[in-house]
């Protein structure tokens, strides 16, 4: 994805951080952001949000009601042990370890070290660091090595993936025997912009088209997988929970 | 809800859409996206028969859409629920979603002014072989839910409660069940952005009754974002479904 793309406000693409949802005018997204999300936000995601929004690259960003609806989620399920596969600075995953107990834990994989080092100044002051332990590089080949230790499989509440779209079923793979029997993953763009519904000849940013297809497949993989129970949220620009069910 | 057969008859201008094609959504072609992929192959064949009986009722626009029948079912198994409550149950479609999330010993006290609607769905609630699970009583909850108050013990024994009933009265439910509902409990209240209205300018042709309670879901709105003894998040699902875990 270009950076000279992210200043057009064409169809097809991701709308600029703050504005981009699924629902019918962004005057209800404000609406919701306004009566029931900002007003809650903790401190430090505000400031998290604040500083990300100047980054050329912040529609990669969670929104703020996504990172809400996820801090929800963990303690409804009292998760304490968790990964996150996609970081930039590190919205969702502040969320997260607001979330979690003192002694909870998230494994945090991002190719770009840059990016969370951005963020992290704001999470060490909310007194959360402790919980995160943050790898650089691709995600696969980090799952491949926890893969090969049996002790490994099924130790994780919650996984959210928030990454490269095209190594999505991938990342399954690994992640439905990594996560554990009753626990959750978290898949996110799930609805692509609603370009998951795009004619064939829509004008659509190439990022967009190009990803789409994999975006596509990997909602029917889910919705075919037995081992886990689904439900796809219209929560910023889709979230597809997994409930591994066996 | 108070609507005239006039006004049902017309529920195409800016009220409800009909049944299965009402979102909150950018359009109806990503609402049916996110249906054919992701609900409809998995929903369970009595929930299918369900709502396929209640699409017949001339009232079917109250009836919980499928996407949200399935969200309330994951919630459930992941909050591990056991004892929950339901006002407003119309022919009882997320009643069975509840029901069938349930484990065997399971149970839903659930109310409605009307007993006929729950008489039409529960037929196949009891196919589904979940009935014995649901404890039904007619009649205004509020009543119900004073006598409930009164007794201590009945305080915070509640894992989940779903609230999709009169509008103009969920402040007043929220008073009761806010004690009824367990510490780190779950309470559910649908239709919180009442068919986008809560932003429609005010010179906005709506419904009579989109209208007259939109007032009251927009007071109910503050009056969550304010309570400090829950946290909230408010999802575009369905007409919107606010969640309130009880911290306090």
């Amino acid at each position: 994805m270009a950076n000279n793309d992210q200043n057009q406000t064409e169809a097809g693409r991701h709308q600029e951080v703050g504005h981009k949802s699924l629902l019918q005018s962004d005057a209800l997204y404000q609406y919701i952001l306004e009566t029931s999300v900002y007003p809650r936000e903790h401190e430090a995601m505000k400031e998290l949000r604040e500083l990300t929004a100047k980054h050329p690259w912040n529609i990669m960003t969670t929104s703020a009601d996504e990172g809400q609806f996820l801090n929800l989620l963990l303690k409804l399920i009292n998760a304490k042990n968790t990964m996150e596969i996609g970081v930039y600075t590190g919205y969702s995953l502040l969320a997260t370890a607001l979330a979690l107990p003192e002694d909870g834990k998230i494994l945090a994989m991002d190719i770009n070290r840059e990016n969370y080092e951005l963020g992290l100044p704001v999470i060490k002051k909310a007194g959360v660091e402790h919980k995160i332990e943050f790898r650089e590089g691709p995600a696969l080949p980090v799952l491949d090595e926890m893969m090969k230790d049996e002790k490994n499989h099924g130790s994780y509440d919650f996984i959210f993936v928030d990454a490269d779209k095209d190594n999505y079923i991938n990342y399954h793979k690994r992640l439905i025997e990594l996560v554990k029997v009753g626990g959750v993953i978290g898949y996110d763009n799930t609805l692509w912009n609603g370009s998951v519904v795009a004619p064939p000849d829509a004008p659509l940013r190439k990022y967009v088209r190009y990803y789409r297809d994999f975006v596509l497949e990997l909602n029917k993989a889910l919705a075919a997988d037995p081992r886990i129970e689904i439900c796809m949220l219209p929560v910023g620009d889709g979230i597809t929970l997994c409930r591994r069910i066996k | 809800m108070t609507m005239t057969k006039e006004e049902q008859q017309q529920n195409h201008i800016a009220g409800h859409k009909e049944q299965g094609h009402k979102s909150l959504l950018q359009s109806d072609a990503l609402y049916q996206y996110i249906l054919e992929t992701s609900v409809y192959p998995r929903e369970h064949e009595s929930l299918k028969e369900l709502r396929e009986l209640t699409q017949k009722h001339p009232w079917n626009l109250m009836a919980t859409p499928a996407d949200e029948g399935q969200l309330l079912g994951m919630l459930l198994k992941l909050i591990n629920a056991k004892n929950t409550m339901e006002i407003g149950v119309y022919t009882g479609y997320s009643l069975l979603s509840t029901a069938l999330a349930l484990p065997p010993h399971g149970k839903i006290l659930a109310m409605d002014v009307n007993r006929q609607y729950y008489e039409l769905g529960l037929p196949v609630i009891q196919k589904a072989g979940v009935a014995h699970k649901i404890d039904f009583r007619e009649g205004p909850a509020l009543s119900l839910l004073d006598q409930l108050i009164k007794q201590e013990k009945n305080k915070g024994t509640f894992d989940f409660i779903f609230v999709d009933a009169d509008k103009d009265n969920y402040l007043n439910y929220h008073k009761r069940v806010i004690e009824l509902v367990k510490v780190g409990g779950l309470i559910g209240y649908d239709n919180t952005l009442w068919n986008g209205s809560v932003v429609a300018p005010p010179d906005a042709p709506l419904m009579n009754y989109i209208r007259h309670y939109r007032h009251f879901v927009m007071e109910l709105n503050k009056a969550l974002a304010l309570d400090s003894r829950v946290e909230i998040c408010q999802l575009p699902v369905g007409d919107g479904i606010t969640l309130c875990r009880r911290i306090i």
